[in-house]
């Protein structure tokens, strides 16, 4: 998502005229990119008379195309792409494990897991992998129908690889799951819960904390397990946790974690890697 | 309300009963359980089933069925109950989680920690009695010796443990609250109490 950043530090300038969001340089986009890229044109479009983006090649347009992008924003959203050609095109693609979905509801949870649980299982996941991916996936869609409440709602997407795409290209198996809210973000939330005071200085202190088993703004005894279970999903696995609201983001790793300051975030934005587990050998 | 083929009731023993709730089946189960609304509801139906019980009795929550349940609803439906049944919500009836130890017993556990508080756990009906959930050490020693014992008196197991009557029973009483083991109250002469704990399984 960080060829999004430009966009974001200027989209607090957005004053009410036309602006088009210049994608041309991109050349891949994953699904960290797509909701952060819809997260994005939602702010813009409630801030603008007209919104559009510039795209160029095949790749980014066809990808954004069978991810449901077009769908979603074709038409309140200005492009220069040839969409309905793409439209003819063959949509299917196994690596496609959630299409771009927006939903606002706690409810429209169960049915989202319930599809892609199906897709896994119809494509030969091993039933520990995909209760790793739905227990995510569910978690972090709850997270944003309860915390995340905007005009929008909340984006997420999940899209499988053959290779690993979090960092250097390497060889692996990887399924990327992100989901991106308008809501208040989590350092707002967090400052509902008196008792954490002290945490929620800068939004880093916030995300890191937030990361932590039993912290929530409601500061209720059992709530705020969620994200830590999750995070520890994600680093058991080889992955990664990345979370990311206002201008802070926390990257949790099997053993470390990294704090960045970055552009201002409209919301909560939430990436989960997955590297996929080896099969084990049959033995000869 | 859950159909009458997911809840089936049948007594043990003269004074105690025992009722079989299956996740999995029922108007809100399946293999996949997630979200606390998801949670509320599958609590509400095994507080139902709770309250059908007669006191002293035993609700086996079986989750074999189910593939992924996640933190939240973990935590809205098994952490909550267990929470209200160990604040005597439900009088003096018990929860027995019915499960193998599997990847999924992990947000049932977190949930449980979380509050402090832990359930009795059997891979199958009848089955060796285990426990998810978070006991305080001081504790395991008195819950090991009652469950290797089966039923002992305050006294016995006072001298079993070598402590005082008073600490004995304390300890006893708390792992009651927790609905970890069934405790009995006896009238014992000249017009005293004595007090008899069981294994809930």
């Amino acid at each position: 998502m960080g060829s999004l950043d430009p966009a974001f530090a200027g989209a607090g300038r957005v004053d009410g005229g036309p602006v088009v969001l210049d994608l041309r340089a991109v050349e891949f986009v994953e699904p960290a990119g797509l909701c952060g890229l819809a997260a994005l044109l939602e702010y813009l479009i409630l801030r603008s008379e007209e919104v559009g983006i510039a795209l160029a090649g095949r790749d980014v347009p066809a990808y954004l195309e069978r991810m449901n992008f077009f769908r979603l924003f074709g038409d309140r959203v200005r492009t220069n792409a040839d969409v309905t050609s793409l439209e003819e095109r063959r949509r299917h693609n196994p690596g496609t494990l959630q299409e771009l979905i927006n939903f606002h509801t706690e409810e429209e949870i169960p049915g989202i897991i319930e599809r892609i649980s199906e897709i896994l299982e119809n494509q030969g996941y091993r039933l520990r992998e995909r209760v790793a991916i739905c227990s995510v996936l569910s978690e972090i869609c709850a997270n944003a129908a309860e915390h995340g409440a905007s005009s929008f709602g909340a984006y997420a997407a999940v899209q499988a690889y053959h290779h690993i795409v979090s960092g250097p290209r390497r060889r692996g198996e990887e399924v990327l799951i992100a989901i991106a809210d308008g809501g208040p973000g989590v350092r707002e939330t967090l400052s509902c819960n008196p008792a954490l005071v002290e945490y929620t200085t800068t939004d880093n202190d916030a995300l890191r904390h937030a990361l932590e088993m039993g912290v929530s703004g409601t500061g209720e005894i059992g709530r705020g397990g969620g994200l830590a279970l999750v995070a520890g999903i994600a680093a058991r696995s080889g992955g990664s946790l990345s979370l990311r609201s206002g201008t802070g983001r926390v990257t949790v790793y099997e053993s470390r974690k990294n704090s960045r300051n970055v552009p201002e975030f409209p919301g909560t934005f939430v990436r989960v890697s997955l590297p996929r587990i080896p099969h084990e050998k049959t033995p000869q | 309300m859950i159909s009458l083929t997911t809840v089936r009731t049948e007594a043990v023993s003269e004074e105690r009963a025992h009722g079989v709730f299956e996740i999995a089946r029922g108007d809100f189960g399946g293999k996949l359980m997630v979200t606390r609304s998801t949670g509320r509801a599958i609590r509400e139906a095994l507080e139902e089933t709770l309250a059908a019980l007669p006191k002293g009795g035993t609700l086996y929550v079986d989750t074999r069925g189910v593939e992924l349940m996640d933190y939240s609803f973990a935590d809205e439906a098994l952490g909550i109950l267990a929470s209200r049944a160990a604040s005597g919500e439900y009088g003096d009836r018990h929860l027995v989680l019915v499960e193998e130890d599997r990847d999924l017993l992990e947000n049932v556990e977190a949930s449980l920690r979380q509050r402090s508080l832990a359930m009795i756990r059997v891979d199958e009906i009848g089955g060796e009695p285990s426990i998810v959930g978070e006991v305080p050490d001081h504790l395991v020693a008195t819950l090991q010796a009652i469950y290797d014992a089966g039923s002992i008196t305050n006294a016995a197991l006072a001298a079993k443990l070598n402590l005082n009557h008073t600490a004995c029973n304390n300890r006893a009483t708390r792992l009651a609250k927790l609905g970890l083991i069934h405790r009995r109250i006896e009238t014992a002469a000249p017009g005293g109490r004595q007090y008899t704990y069981e294994r809930v399984v």
